[in-house]
């Protein structure tokens, strides 16, 4: 009898042909099955040491503790446990930090600030507000799983300072313009060197200013100044729209004033020369006939010139005193009338 | 007798496991350990890897051997300018002696405790010995070296290894931080006052640069055509007086015909003698 035999006792009265094919049957499971049951709980142990690696993971194998190899992806065998354990450390994924806000776990285009993390010294005392976001990958699994306890947290901190210091050796219009491209710069490298120094086998892929801005409490002040640059500049382009306006016209003008005095330049030539002609013409005629044509001319000239005028013709035999009532001619409009009839 | 030697083996197996977990133990990459018996050292171990102790009668504890981060909380000290600064730290540690730390600190909340006094007392005293903007400014690297340096030594009596502190935050206690903003928003009103005069600056000068071009571009014109006007009028009257000088009589003669044609019009009122060469015919034939 095994061992068992204890729990027989106890069922012996009962039914002793039943616990005789049970008795039967243990020996024979216990002689046959035994040693591969063995067998199989073994193969079973040293099967658990079987274990995949992932596409862009790394295996990292302990023997009693002690790192000892790096698996690549694929299957992978190791000694069981006690004996060596595995660690994995997936060295593709790009992971994130977010410093200065915390975006919304769905979507993603709400973002929350945090302001403690966000607001910080500039170098010229001034307080501006930066968001930072860092993207990372493992590049060190060993250094990653057993350098430094806490990676990640470790990053965010180091993020900080570096953001921080930059921040602080400039001024604040220096990073929110110009500088902001070489402030940026200037914290990969920073952080990048941190997270060496302190071994955490992180390598930082991409450093982004998302938002550098002037704080809540003073942001309005800022704006008007960007506003006051654009009126500078709207008043400047307006002065050059009159000018563009003014001068063509003047131009416009003074062409203007020039032709009018070349016309009449060639006007009064021309007309000089016309009546020149036209004197010539007549005193060339006048020449032939010298008396005749002067006493026609000054008839002619006679004959439409006095039906227009009023007359009053004084003879010069009446011995009358020629009286003129000069100051009546003008009042008595029809009086001269009568005269003329006579 | 087999069924007295099973349960034997069966037990002195399960005792030898017993005894072999007992006696060993496992380093693995993220510890240090060290051996105690009855409280006494026996050993240290740095390295990680399968290790043998008597059973029962020996102890292991377990530290970290990774690097550790303590945070500190943000306080407020004192510059040269006795300004004062809200200013948060962090600093790297490693546990370098698990022996000493054991007996010293014991836990890690003591120990980054303790770690926080020593360095909150240097940071203080240094940053004392500086003025407030080289603080935020140039020696933010230099000062923290100065207070690593500083507390290294104090740090060390507790089988600590100091590797840095760093400033995360350096900010202005809240009551400042107000006035740092009316100082910037006064600086941000006078830069924008600046540029709209620079643009009204800049409008006037174009405006009466413009005005300026126009008035000089007419007045040469106008200059011009004056000059061509008495060309003209120089050139009219150079011919009339080559016409009119072949007969100046008779040019006078005519030119008073037409001279009466344009005086006597509508309204002129004549008084005429009747011996008159005009009118000398009117009451005589001779």
């Amino acid at each position: 009898m095994l061992s068992f035999g204890g729990y027989e006792g106890g069922f012996a009265g009962a039914d002793v042909r039943i616990d005789e094919l049970r008795s039967k049957l243990r020996r024979w499971v216990s002689r046959k099955l035994l040693l591969p049951i063995v067998v199989l709980l073994l193969l079973l142990w040293i099967g658990s040491g079987i274990y995949v690696v992932g596409p862009g993971e790394v295996g990292v194998v302990l023997h009693f503790g002690r790192e000892i190899a790096i698996a690549q992806p694929g299957l992978n065998f190791r000694l069981p446990w006690p004996i060596q354990r595995h660690e994995i450390v997936d060295v593709q994924r790009v992971r994130s930090a977010e410093i200065g806000y915390r975006s919304s776990v769905r979507g993603g285009s709400f973002t929350q600030r945090v302001s403690e993390e966000a607001l910080m010294l500039t170098g010229d005392e001034n307080i501006v507000e930066v968001q930072l976001f860092v993207q990372y990958i493992v590049q060190d699994p060993s250094k990653y799983l057993f350098r430094a306890r806490d990676p990640e947290s470790t990053l965010r901190a180091a993020a900080e300072v570096a953001l921080r210091s930059i921040v602080g050796r400039n001024t604040i219009d220096y990073t929110m313009t110009e500088g902001r491209e070489d402030v940026q710069a200037q914290v990969r490298v920073y952080l990048q060197r941190l997270l060496d120094d302190y071994q955490t086998g992180l390598l930082a892929t991409a450093v982004q200013l998302l938002v550098v801005d002037a704080p809540d409490q003073v942001r309005n002040a800022f704006h008007d100044v960007v506003r006051a640059w654009e009126d500078r500049e709207r008043l400047t382009q307006e002065a050059e729209g009159y000018r563009e306006d003014v001068i063509p016209r003047a131009r416009g003008e003074a062409h203007q004033i020039i032709q009018a005095a070349e016309a009449y330049r060639e006007q009064r030539v021309l007309r000089a020369m016309g009546e020149a002609a036209r004197f010539s013409a007549v005193l060339r005629e006048y020449q032939l006939a010298p008396d005749v044509t002067r006493e026609r001319l000054y008839l002619e000239t006679m004959e439409r010139v006095l039906p227009k005028a009023e007359k009053f013709i004084l003879s010069g035999d009446s011995g009358v005193v020629p009286f003129l009532p000069l100051r009546s001619l003008g009042m008595a409009a029809d009086e001269p009338e009568r005269g003329s009839g006579r | 007798m087999r069924k007295t030697i099973l349960p034997l083996v069966v037990f002195v197996v399960a005792i030898g496991i017993a005894l072999v977990m007992q006696a060993a133990y496992i380093v693995n990459e993220r510890q240090q350990a060290i051996v105690l018996q009855f409280g006494e050292h026996v050993r240290t171990v740095q390295t990680p890897g399968l290790y043998f102790k008597i059973p029962f009668i020996q102890n292991v504890f377990y530290t970290e051997s990774r690097i550790l981060l303590a945070d500190g909380r943000p306080e407020e000290y004192l510059t040269l300018d006795k300004k004062r600064l809200l200013v948060d730290h962090i600093s790297r540690w490693r546990i370098v002696d698990p022996l000493v730390y054991y007996q010293r600190l014991r836990t890690e909340e003591v120990a980054v405790a303790r770690l926080q006094q020593v360095i909150a007392s240097q940071l203080r005293e240094e940053i004392a010995r500086h003025e407030f903007i080289t603080v935020i400014r140039e020696e933010r690297e230099a000062i923290m070296e100065n207070v690593a340096r500083a507390s290294r030594p104090a740090i060390a009596e507790f089988g600590i290894e100091l590797l840095d502190v760093r400033i995360k935050r350096l900010d202005l206690p809240s009551e400042v931080q107000e006035s740092v903003f009316a100082r910037m928003e006064a600086e941000r009103n006078r830069i924008a006052l600046r540029y709209r005069a620079e643009g009204e600056e800049a409008a006037r000068q174009i405006r009466a640069q413009a005005d300026k071009e126009r008035e000089i571009i007419l007045a040469t014109a106008q200059e011009q055509a004056e000059r061509i006007r008495g060309e003209g009028d120089a050139r009219a009257t150079a011919i009339y007086a080559a016409a009119y000088g072949e007969d100046p009589e008779f040019y006078a003669f005519l030119r008073r015909l037409e001279a009466y044609e344009r005086i006597l019009g509508d309204g002129a009122t004549l008084v005429l003698d009747a011996e008159s060469d005009l009118l000398r015919f009117l009451e005589s034939t001779k």
